[in-house]
């Protein structure tokens, strides 16, 4: 889990081009839109493409997207859920 | 009544180092292809850091030109927003179409598919700037620009506006590059711009940039007095047709004392240029400016850059800019100094 996290980091900060981000800079729990990494709704469909890119995984209910989305933590949360599965 | 319609301020991107202000044109050295790249400026102090990071190269040059042109203007929101762009954000139209083929067209980012619409550059500056009114983007090849600056004046001279941010930008890629390497339009050889116009080959020197201005009824030193465009014409038509010209906006060739001029050592099109040359005094300055920022479907705009910036020098009174876009899109553009 540990690893994913660190890797899922490494991955958001590339994909939206966070700039003197490091991973260490973000909080595994911290709200990654609004507060925290500031993100917006386009990095919202940026993180949707980041995971069906890396992960294969496909977001297909935006409600459910919300909740996928809101941290580190959870997106690390869905990813083993449906690799698990 | 004709409303006269002045250029209150002006920004340019290029390869010069023109956006501080300072007009010094200079030979850039070449080391590698024939291809003048844009000096681009920090961006941090004109766009959040929230926004930038998501920006190609394209769309900061051209947010950044425009802001820095409103600023010089002390002006916030214009009347109207018109640009022009030969080919939008190359950079990420590019990606979009890499990442199609890549990913066999699923798993698409929406940032580069956004950003490579034309119209991108405009609809920064509105967001930033919260200008609702007229906003339009032209997307003409070699009349992007002047499409741009003809809407601007017409809107002017309506009523719509009482000043317009109009401006003209263009990138170029690597990949693009080497496409139009292949049909012909660089020269073969690595040529240095203080050579271009004496090469005697075909082809010329690519190059980028970003200029904007704003032009408005607010009275300012430099007048633009009108624009012609001409289509494909045939040689002896470009002389009638700036005779005409001239004589609409009753202004005699020999008062014309400085010609800004889109040669580029193109020896395929250069005869254009030679018939302009002939038809004005020889005792008006030639300046041709594609030896300073290269060309580019837009280059006109920083032509049209030069030409203000040499007039606000004091030295000359009546500006006529000629440039022409692989013999396809040839444009006039009357500037006069008060």
């Amino acid at each position: 889990m540990e690893a994913l996290k660190l890797k899922l980091k490494q991955q958001i900060i590339e994909a939206l081009n966070l700039q003197d981000t490091k991973p260490e800079d973000i909080d595994d729990n911290a709200p990654l839109f609004g507060e925290g990494l500031g993100l917006d709704s386009i990095d919202s469909l940026e993180l949707m493409v980041l995971l069906e890119r890396n992960y294969k995984i496909k977001v297909e209910d935006p409600r459910e997207g919300r909740k996928i989305l809101q941290s580190v933590q959870s997106m690390a949360e869905f990813i083993m859920s449906k690799q698990a599965a | 009544m004709e409303i006269k319609c002045y250029i209150q301020a002006s920004a340019a991107i290029s390869p010069q180092q023109s956006f501080s202000g300072e007009y010094a044109p200079q030979f850039l050295p070449l080391e590698e292809r024939n291809l003048l790249r844009a000096q681009e400026p920090g961006y941090a102090g004109f766009i959040p850091p929230n926004s930038l990071r998501r920006m190609s190269r394209l769309l900061k040059m051209g947010l950044t030109a425009a802001l820095q042109c409103l600023r010089n203007a002390n002006a916030t929101v214009p009347g109207a927003i018109i640009t022009g762009t030969g080919r939008g954000s190359l950079q990420d139209t590019e990606k979009f179409l890499h990442d199609i083929r890549t990913y066999e067209e699923t798993a698409l980012n929406p940032t580069p598919f956004i950003q490579s619409t034309y119209n991108s550059v405009n609809g920064l500056i509105a967001l930033q700037q919260q200008c609702t009114d007229y906003n339009n983007t032209f997307v003409h090849r070699g009349f992007s620009f002047e499409h741009a600056l003809l809407d601007s004046l017409l809107q002017i001279q309506e009523g719509n506006a009482e000043s317009v941010l109009v401006g003209g930008f263009d990138e170029m890629t690597v990949e693009h590059f080497f496409i139009k390497s292949r049909i012909g339009y660089w020269k073969s050889a690595l040529t240095q711009p203080a050579d271009m116009l004496a090469s005697g080959t075909p082809g010329t020197i690519a190059g980028e940039g970003a200029v904007f201005f704003l032009v408005g009824t607010q009275p300012a030193p430099v007048e633009v007095r009108g624009i012609q465009m001409l289509y494909r014409p045939a040689p002896d038509q470009v002389a009638s047709q700036l005779a005409q010209f001239l004589q609409k906006q009753g202004v005699k060739a020999e008062d014309v004392d400085l010609l800004v001029i889109g040669r580029n050592g193109d020896t395929r099109f250069d005869h254009f240029y030679a018939v302009v040359e002939k038809a004005l005094p020889s005792t008006a300055t030639n300046i041709p400016f594609k030896q300073y920022c290269g060309e580019y479907d837009t280059a006109g705009a920083f032509g049209m850059w030069t030409a203000q910036q040499e007039l606000l020098s004091g030295r000359h009174k009546t500006a006529l800019v000629y440039n022409h876009f692989y013999g396809e899109q040839h444009t006039f553009i009357l500037l006069q100094k008060h």
